[in-house]
């Protein structure tokens, strides 16, 4: 079995190649992954800033070319790609324990465009639960992402990489003070609602801001944001009257289509005689049309240009990373145990299900011979069960322990060759009854006192 | 004294100068929070030698070039004080402090000594006018900086290019209003100044206009302001095309007033 990761985000991928690619409800292409034959559980992680897909696969070859035909023509519900778009040219590709690194990463925030960001666990944890819900997160995967939630866990309580957050929301405010003095005057559009839009409107809120104006497709969710930050709620089709009264515009709404265009805005600026007007775009796809930014007065920002101020951020928290990445690969070297540990079970359900097999027949066999009775019939059965289980039990835990090790695998060979478990006419009770005798003798040399102590 | 007393100000424009820009280099607010107090002492220190030139002679030559043009950073540099009480602006003594230093080096070097103002400049008219014009003058020089700032900051913003961590510079809104408020003083200030300027032409000539270079070098100047104060106060102006039209308009002035002075 093995863990593959393909996937892009905004290092590797331009926000035009990302936001084709954006995902609002991951549990249809899930069904579809996981109704191929190649993959067994599949996890899709779809933010404004990254498009992950994390499979696992018992044909690594066969699930590499399944995962980019589908991140080709399944993934782009966001219109075709740009003309001319390469996108193996922006995937990246991770397999077992680089995989399982990544996803500690990405959960932990030290992936991401603002390093120690709060909302990627929220949508790692979306994701997650996206996935089971459907049935396309299996023991193994949603194993996986427990172990990611925990590592982020660490991370943030055990470095400071998460203290003073910086996030997307903060750069913005941080920009919205670079254009306006101060915000009591100011008016803020809200279109569409979000996490890191409340978060963007909170800090707003501490600087002053007071008059704020939530549009959103459906007008009951608009009412319920609105009245729990107190602003006004209002349809789309009322955007272009508040385009007029808003200095500061945060966009985040789903949909494939800008909605707002060169004219719409330049409608808007016109009638606001010309006043200046910040419009933060986390949206992806865009909600504005890159071309606003030409306008004048009009300052766009979109998720990647964020990106740029954000950078500033990673290099003040250089140090505590350090420290984080440790966390992850301590985790990651945790999990791999048991993922490798994974191997040798089908070895050790074989193996017992053999010496059962035997002890039955053999039982059965001395049991016809000669005449028992019940109780002395229950006690054969017990004492032979006692002995087998005595033996297997030293090498079983060796086979276990070995197997989450790179050698584990000899181990693992030399027990099936060793027991002949690949060889089904090798594995009759008949056969193990005809050399019983030497066997039990031998065996009998290097028999382990009964509850004596691992030699390891 | 009164010399020492010039020095000690344009050493105190040139100290706020080099700290504001340090403070702009090595992303160090303190530094230029430091540069505005030395800015301020620099000016009283500045306002302290024009007092003493007033109360040393009957008619200070302040119709002097040099002198005006030192008059002009004095009252440039206390307008801009007198802003910071209202607009958050103290990123702008990166440019204000220098531009203060040039005109006080400017003035030292051109009037090594206090020169009597001739008869001719002597009078309540010409003083007026000179107060009056280089007043409006550095009043709109500060819009113009204002103005040159803004476009730097405007053109980082649409780039999308970052402020280095630390450093603080005003707000778009903030350079603005300050460009807004220095028109606001700056252009009656002007135009009071032309006026002032004919009737000392009507008390030399015994005509309000005689049609020099100088002259019509400011009408001009001064019209193309009546165009640019109607188009901000009246049509709802954007702020970038004010901060260009503020650049543009003082660099004008600028040639009409000292470039045509100098050259006649």
């Amino acid at each position: 079995m093995k863990i593959l990761l393909l996937g892009l985000n905004h290092r590797t991928a331009p926000l035009e190649v990302r936001e084709r690619l954006a995902v609002d409800d991951p549990a249809p292409l899930l069904q579809k992954l996981v109704d191929c034959d190649e993959i067994d559980e599949a996890v899709l992680f779809s933010t404004c800033n990254r498009v992950e897909i994390v499979v696992l696969t018992r044909n690594l070859d066969a699930a590499r070319h399944r995962v980019h035909g589908f991140l080709r023509r399944d993934l782009p519900s966001g219109g075709a790609l740009p003309p001319g778009t390469d996108l193996a040219r922006h995937l990246y590709e991770h397999v077992d324990a680089e995989a399982m690194c990544h996803v500690f990463r990405v959960a932990s925030a030290l992936d991401s465009m603002v390093i120690g960001e709060p909302q990627i666990l929220g949508q790692c944890k979306e994701a997650y639960r996206a996935a089971a819900e459907c049935g396309a997160c299996g023991p193994i995967l949603g194993r996986l992402f427990q172990n990611a939630f925990a590592t982020a866990k660490r991370v943030r309580t055990e470095t400071r990489v998460a203290e003073r957050p910086v996030s997307v929301a903060s750069v913005a405010v941080d920009l919205a003070r670079q254009i306006f003095d101060h915000f009591a005057d100011k008016r803020a559009l809200l279109i569409g609602a979000g996490e890191m839009i409340e978060m963007a409107l909170r800090k707003l809120r501490e600087d002053g801001l007071e008059s704020v104006a939530v549009a959103n497709r459906t007008p009951e969710r608009a009412a319920a944001l609105a009245a729990e930050i107190g602003a006004t709620a209002h349809g789309l089709d009322e955007l272009p009257e508040l385009l007029v009264h808003a200095d500061v515009v945060l966009a985040s709404i789903a949909g494939n289509a800008p909605l707002l265009d060169l004219e719409s805005v330049s409608l808007a600026l016109r009638a606001r005689r010309n006043r200046p007007v910040l419009v933060i775009d986390i949206g992806v796809p865009r909600n504005v049309d890159a071309a606003v930014n030409e306008l004048e007065n009009v300052y766009l920002y979109d998720i990647d240009d964020l990106a740029s101020v954000a950078s500033e951020n990673a290099e003040q928290r250089r140090g505590e990373t350090v420290k984080a990445e440790a966390i992850v690969v301590e985790q990651q070297q945790r999990f791999d145990g048991w993922f490798a540990a994974l191997r040798a079970v089908p070895t050790i359900q074989h193996l017992r299900a053999r010496a059962e097999s035997i002890r039955a027949a053999e039982v059965e066999r001395a049991i016809s011979r000669l005449a028992f009775d019940e109780s002395s019939r229950e006690g054969i059965e017990h004492l032979t069960r006692a002995i087998v289980n005595k033996l297997l039990h030293a090498p079983l835990s060796r086979l276990r322990r070995e197997a989450g090790r790179e050698e584990g695998m000899a181990y693992l060979e030399a027990a099936r060759v060793l027991f002949a478990l690949d060889d089904p006419q090798d594995g009759g009770a008949d056969d193990a009854g005809s050399d019983d005798g030497s066997l039990d003798q031998e065996d009998g040399e290097d028999r382990a006192p009964a509850g004596a102590p691992d030699p390891e | 004294m009164i010399l020492w007393i010039h020095h000690l100000s344009a050493a105190s424009y040139l100290a706020a100068g080099i700290l504001a820009g340090l403070g702009l280099a090595l992303s160090a607010p303190r530094l230029q929070r430091l540069a505005v107090w030395v800015l301020a002492f620099g000016a009283i220190v500045h306002a302290a030698g024009f007092a003493a030139l007033h109360s040393g002679e009957s008619t200070p030559p302040l119709t002097d070039l040099p002198t005006a043009v030192s008059f002009m950073a004095w009252a440039g540099t206390t307008l801009y004080l007198l802003l910071l009480l209202r607009l958050r602006l103290s990123g702008l003594v990166v440019l204000v402090a220098p531009a203060a230093f040039i005109g006080v080096f400017f003035s030292e070097l051109y009037t090594p000594q206090i020169r009597a103002a001739s008869e001719a400049a002597s009078g309540r008219w010409p003083h007026a006018h000179v107060l009056l014009a280089s007043a409006g003058l550095a009043s709109l020089g500060l819009a113009a900086l204002a103005g040159l700032l803004f476009l730097g900051e405007h053109r980082r913003l649409k780039a999308k290019r970052p402020l280095s961590v630390g450093i603080r510079l005003p707000s778009l809104e903030a350079l603005d209003r300050g460009n807004l408020g220095a028109l606001a003083i700056g252009f009656p200030l002007l135009t009071l100044g032309v006026l002032t300027g004919m009737m000392w032409n009507q008390a030399v000539s015994g005509h309000m206009w005689t049609a020099s270079a100088h002259e019509v070098a400011c009408v001009m100047a001064w019209a193309v302001y009546a165009v640019l104060a109607i188009a901000r106060f009246g049509t709802g102006q954007g702020a970038h095309q004010a901060a260009l039209a503020a650049v543009a308009g003082f660099a004008l002035l600028f040639v009409a007033v000292i470039g045509v002075g100098i050259l006649t």
